[in-house]
């Protein structure tokens, strides 16, 4: 019969792992980083995963799973149980291991389903029932989306009650049916937690004992207060914080979670490296998504992107600002007389939006481009000047033919202004160069678009990515040289 | 294997329904001008069926089409589609196919619902018990979210007026067993365009096709061929119509249908709301893809095309961006030439790169606002949001004068031009302070008839690599 224990609740990250160098198998884990990680996110967590799925666990060899947990202990030092990811794809291995994080110390394993092969349910059971016999409380691990299997509840029933040592599980399908049915089960005779990162409060609210996540690593704080506020029954509290990150941690469950985490942690100024290959930048996690992921990081409340001081240089004065700087925000940043960035946003793919941005100086080359285009062929070509402040002229990529596609081109307009307004607010385009600067947005929007608030809103998001990655220098070369081997670009191929 | 049915065999076109623009009305005498079209290559045809949009037509619509179907059809079969989610309106269906004189009824797997197995074979067997007509099953699980169990088509092939099963779930594992268990009792048609060589080399008697009323006259050809052994013809024949039917497939069914026919100058009207004809599930660059496999097949002429590559002296080519010989001298602009690929895939890539302050730096920003008509230019991109620096224009040196050329700027030649630039940066032909101070504008001549991406990138690539060498050498 498994059970429960008293300190198996509350909020517990899925840390990831800083590596030492790229894609070297035998580089290691990079102490230094993981420790400076654990002690940022110890102070509001009631536990420590290591190497779960967010910690690139499949990425790593034994030995390195092995001397992350070892670090882990070490920083943790007893202030927070500290559950190790044992699971393996082979029994054999997964005992072997379990055997070794019992030796070592830690409060519990979390063990994941065998994967790859797809075991039948009862293969499922008895690979749990071995690692029950190493005597190291435990925790099953159901995440369909990665191992392949998703837990039946009658496996899950037998295995939670069945065994000695189980103590809880961790669902991170999302599927609320099944995890309704572990209540209906078990609740009470094990801990339930969620690890499903978009459904943390719905979980909560309706009897989970905790989550453990691969978000908290960004806001453990956060969920905390998503935690605190459900104990105390104050769920209009804990919904507002679930709402608020729900783009947030959209970002990080779909769009490649350990990549995303270590990109906003990198984003923070904790520095913890990429994504072991195959996971690669820029892939699952797309750059539209880094932009977005930095964006929510510095929500009010949340704070996790700092400002901090900017001078623009103007060539005939500086104007200091201060904006929401990450580690690749340049201190200064010169050469106003034309700046390029570009920006990105879908789905859906006939209402995405793709901006070409230049943004340079009234009398450099962008202002007379736009004087000189709206006097010759304004009009023919549906130009406009769509804001004074700073003067911003908005082209169409692909010429406007009927009156649908103008009128979803005032949505895209529509789009580009809130960017500008926001930039301006965000301190990115500080007022004191609205006078001084130009913008020339030139907006693509498909000719079959339909959904009119997705084709504002994809404008609006590549227009505030494109305003940030014109001003930062964005992508750097170092960025295009180590990314441009898999690049793929989505119309080079025929269909 | 005993054949039930003479003349179940061969090549049956999944006739379209034209309907008329905006009255959504069906066109009858576009009907009959398709079917005039289609039927000296088949052997028979098939009025609503999932292709012909089924669902959308009323009880009435569909016994009228079966009735022109048999007054077009010069004695061919008829068979008729009489798929519902309900077994009532399905047996009403089926009745009206019968008085109207149709060979047989074909039946989709009932949907919407996810009736049990035992439900589907109940539907089934009231059908044909109701109704003495022969029927032919209908797997599609594409559309229907399920597939036709084969326990249950097991069982129906005993009915007496069963007699054939048509799959176009394109899964051949299903396919072969259902061969393996009811083989020896009832027919198999393959319904999925993009596997019918193998489907007739596995057993099947038959195709029962979207494409075949647009290339019926291929089918019966590799269907012929696979009867005489003559397997490498045939199989050369389906991979030419690989990616059309690809494209029927998967990128819009009949809508795509309905656009190839158009093109092909059979007009087979719009679809019913809420498909589009085009800017939905076939979306306006697919069609270009269809209008390129067309003129490949010969259904459609192929526009000549006159043009030069650029020859005159080089640094006299950037004429349209307002850049002289005089300034590119006056301002130490750095150009560069180069030339790769055979015939089609030919490709010139004329380099103009230089300070941003230069009338360069002018000409970059104008051409984000003031485009060449049909010639307009692209930022050079690894991929969206994967800018290269320095930054660079991609300006088709001829204009693009249909979505199909565009697509070949877009794509290959966009993503090859900023390949050839990383990988010149990376190898530091490129200087570190050309990335803060440059821009670059390329003139990209590709032949308007191009239409190998891969080839094309390639191409690029290499002329594009020639033209950064030969701009950047003085700098070394």
């Amino acid at each position: 019969m498994g059970y429960k224990t008293e300190w198996l609740k509350g909020i517990f990250p899925a840390l990831v792992t800083p590596f030492t160098t790229g894609d070297d198998a035998a580089s290691g884990v990079d102490e230094a980083a993981y420790r400076e990680l654990i002690r940022y996110v110890l102070p509001h967590v009631d536990g420590m995963v290591p190497c779960g799925t967010t910690g690139e666990f499949s990425s790593m060899t034994l030995e390195e799973r092995k001397r992350a947990v070892e670090i882990c202990l070490d920083e943790v030092n007893g202030q927070v149980p500290v559950v190790a990811g044992t699971g393996c794809k082979s029994t054999r291995e997964t005992v072997a291991l379990t055997e070794w994080a019992r030796d070592a110390g830690v409060s519990g394993a979390l063990v994941v389903a065998p994967y790859f092969l797809k075991p039948a349910f009862n293969e499922v059971y008895d690979h749990f029932r071995a690692v029950d016999k190493v005597g190291l409380p435990f925790i099953l691990y159901n995440i369909p989306q990665c191992a392949g299997t998703h837990f039946k509840w009658w496996t899950a029933e037998g295995m939670l009650l069945d065994f000695e040592n189980t103590i809880g599980i961790k669902d991170s399908s999302g599927d609320l049916p099944f995890m309704e049915a572990m209540f209906e089960k078990v609740k009470g005779k094990v801990s339930i937690f969620v690890g499903h990162d978009e459904v943390v409060q719905a979980a909560l609210a309706a009897g989970a004992d905790g989550a453990i996540l691969a978000s908290a690593n960004l806001i453990p704080d956060v969920w905390q207060r998503v935690y605190k506020a459900t104990l105390e029954g104050d769920l209009e509290t804990a919904q507002y914080w679930q709402q608020r990150m729900q783009k947030l941690v959209r970002i990080v469950v779909r769009c490649g979670s350990t990549q995303a985490v270590k990109e906003g942690l990198r984003m923070m100024s904790l520095p913890v490296g990429n994504s072991r290959h195959p996971v690669v930048p820029g892939g699952a996690f797309r750059r539209e998504d880094r932009e977005e992921l930095r964006l929510q990081l510095e929500l009010a409340g949340v704070d996790k992107i700092k400002k901090a001081a900017v001078t623009i240089d103007l060539g005939d004065k500086q104007v200091e600002t201060q904006v929401f700087a990450t580690p690749q925000t340049p201190r200064t940043i010169g050469g106003l007389a034309l700046k390029v960035g570009e920006g990105f946003a879908g789905p859906p793919f006939t209402e995405l939006a793709h901006v070409d941005l230049l943004l340079g100086l009234k009398d450099g080359p962008v202002g007379r481009a736009i004087d000189r285009s709206l006097a010759e062929r304004g009009e023919e070509r549906g130009l406009r000047v769509i804001n004074e402040h700073p003067r911003t002229l908005l082209v169409p990529t692909v010429t406007l033919r009927t009156a649908k596609q103008r009128r979803l081109f005032e949505n895209a307009a529509a789009g580009v202004n809130l960017a500008i307004r926001l930039s301006v607010e965000d301190g990115f385009l500080p007022e004191g160069i609205l006078d001084d600067v130009v913008l020339i947005v030139n907006a693509f929007v498909h000719p079959a678009a339909s959904i009119a608030k997705r084709v504002e809103f994809n404008n609006y998001k590549a227009t505030r990515h494109a305003i940030r990655k014109a001003l930062e220098g964005r992508p750097t070369v170092a960025e295009l040289i180590d990314e441009k081997a898999a690049a793929r670009h989505p119309f080079r191929y025929a269909p | 294997m005993p054949i039930k049915v003479p003349w179940l065999k061969g090549v049956f076109p999944a006739l379209v329904t034209p309907f008329v623009r905006k009255t959504e009305e069906v066109d009858e005498e576009a009907y009959r001008r398709l079917i005039r079209h289609a039927l000296p290559h088949v052997d028979g045809l098939v009025t609503s069926g999932t292709t012909g949009e089924f669902p959308y037509l009323t009880r009435q619509e569909q016994r009228r089409l079966v009735e022109i179907g048999l007054e077009e059809a010069d004695g061919k079969p008829v068979i008729a589609g009489c798929g519902a989610s309900s077994t009532h309106e399905a047996i009403a269906l089926a009745r009206d196919a019968k008085e109207a004189g149709a060979s047989a009824a074909l039946i989709v797997t009932p949907y919407f619902l996810h009736p049990s197995d035992k439900g589907v074979y109940q539907h089934y067997y009231d059908i044909a018990t109701t109704v003495d007509l022969p029927i032919i099953l209908y797997n599609i699980p594409q559309v229907m979210d399920r597939y036709l169990p084969r326990t249950v088509v097991e069982d129906l092939a005993d009915l007496s007026n069963v007699v054939a099963l048509k799959d176009s779930s394109g899964n051949l594992t299903y396919t072969m067993e259902l061969l393996e268990y009811a083989g020896d009792r009832i027919d198999f048609f393959v319904g999925h365009d993009e596997v019918v060589l193998p489907a007739l080399a596995g057993g099947v008697s038959g195709m029962i096709l979207a494409s075949a009323q647009v290339y019926p006259e291929v089918w019966q050809q590799v269907y012929r061929m696979v009867g005489e052994g003559r397997v490498e013809e045939a199989r050369a024949l389906q991979r030419q119509v690989q990616k059309l039917s690809r494209i029927f497939c998967r990128y819009g069914g009949g809508v795509a249908v309905k656009a190839a026919l158009k093109l092909m100058g059979v007009d087979a009207g719009v679809p019913r709301m809420p498909l589009k004809a085009v800017g939905g599930a076939l979306i306006h660059e697919t069609r270009a893809e269809i209008r390129l496999e067309l003129e490949k097949l010969g259904k459609i002429p192929v526009e000549e095309t006159d043009f030069e590559y650029p020859n005159g002296p080089l640094a006299g080519r950037f004429g349209d961006l307002e850049i002289t010989p005089e300034i590119v001298a006056a301002h130490g602009l750095r150009v560069g030439s180069g030339v790769a690929g055979e015939a089609l895939n030919k490709v010139q890539i004329d380099l103009v790169a230089g300070g941003k302050e230069t009338p360069l730096g002018d000409a970059y920003a104008l051409q984000l606002t003031y485009p060449l008509h049909g010639r307009e230019a692209l930022t050079t991109i690894l991929e969206p949001a994967l800018t290269v620096r320095p930054p660079t224009l991609l300006l088709p040196a001829l204009p693009q004068k249909n979505l199909r050329q565009a697509n070949m700027i877009y794509g290959p030649t966009q993503s090859a031009m900023a390949r050839a630039i990383v990988d010149a940066l990376e190898a530091g032909q490129i200087p570190p302070t050309a990335v803060e101070e440059d821009v670059m504008v390329a003139l990209a001549t590709v032949h308007p008839r191009a239409l190998d991406r891969h080839a094309l990138y390639h191409s690029v690539y290499a002329a594009a690599s020639q033209a950064l060498a030969q701009a950047f050498a003085a700098t070394e």
